[in-house]
């Protein structure tokens, strides 16, 4: 499931580049960088899974499964900020003296903290697109909320998870079917005459 | 470009100055930028009229589709 929200996220962030290209909006570019890395991460996090199926067999591939959710978080922590910064230039909320926290990097397992962390950027990226659909009333921004919002679910059942193993596939499924919204918005956007 | 395309692609230069809010000479700067780039062209030996040249219809389809793009996500073009 990974790899089909990976191809989406890419489309999205292709369609971000292209719109760059013509309009040359600052934003756009920033929607490319998020995408690419969301992507990135999805695709680490679906070649990590399968490390750990295959750590069944062989127990060195742990090591590598760890690296690859550390390098997933990291890649969707970004991405998710920087969705959050452009959400608060657009509202003039911007603080310019931001304190930069170089967090140590540390091997990371699946864990509450950082599903927090995710959760916490997810439900104001979420609420944005709220706000966005309630004043446009269009169907793109209807299905950008709700791709939001599935990431949010998504999140929250890989946040269960860490305490019971049969949140897993609601996880993936909650994600996929965020990443599903995403190219239903795309295709929408194709069709506009 | 809007302005032409709303006027059956037949606008003359007061449609454009009172549809799209412009002074004069901003209107003379802009339509020649847009003849340069070969996205409207001028027709009309007394009375000039504007009208949208392919090319200038297929980067309007083009600009929708990015801001229903950029409008999904919230962002003003």
């Amino acid at each position: 499931m990974e790899f089909v929200a990976f191809a989406i996220a890419m489309a999205v962030a292709f369609q971000a580049v292209k719109g760059y290209r013509l309009a040359r909006e600052r934003t756009l570019l920033y929607l490319n960088f998020s995408f690419l890395l969301l992507g990135a991460g999805l695709l680490v996090d679906g070649l990590a899974n399968l490390i750990v199926l295959l750590s069944k067999f062989h127990r060195n591939f742990l090591f590598l499964s760890r690296i690859g959710y550390t390098i997933d978080f990291l890649a969707q922590l970004v991405a998710y900020g920087i969705l959050v910064v452009v959400y608060l230039q657009q509202t003039r909320a911007w603080n310019s003296q931001l304190a930069a926290a170089a967090l140590p990097v540390v091997l990371l397992e699946n864990n509450p903290l950082t599903e927090l962390v995710l959760i916490f950027l997810l439900v104001y990226i979420s609420g944005q697109s709220a706000i966005n659909y309630n004043v446009s009333k269009t169907t793109n921004s209807l299905l950008v909320f709700g791709a939001f919002t599935s990431l949010v679910v998504a999140h929250v059942f890989f946040l269960l998870f860490t305490i019971a193993p049969i949140f897993f596939p609601f996880a993936h499924i909650s994600q996929l079917f965020g990443f599903l919204l995403l190219l239903g918005m795309l295709f929408k956007v194709n069709q506009t005459q | 470009m809007r302005v032409i395309q709303r006027e059956e692609n037949q606008a003359k230069p007061t449609r454009i100055l009172y549809g799209a809010n412009l002074s004069h000479d901003r209107l003379v700067k802009y339509l020649d930028e847009l003849k340069a780039l070969g996205v409207i062209q001028e027709s009309g030996n007394d009375e000039k009229v504007y009208s949208l040249t392919q090319k200038g219809i297929e980067f309007l389809n083009n600009f929708r589709k990015v801001e229903a793009f950029a409008g999904a996500f919230g962002f003003k073009i």
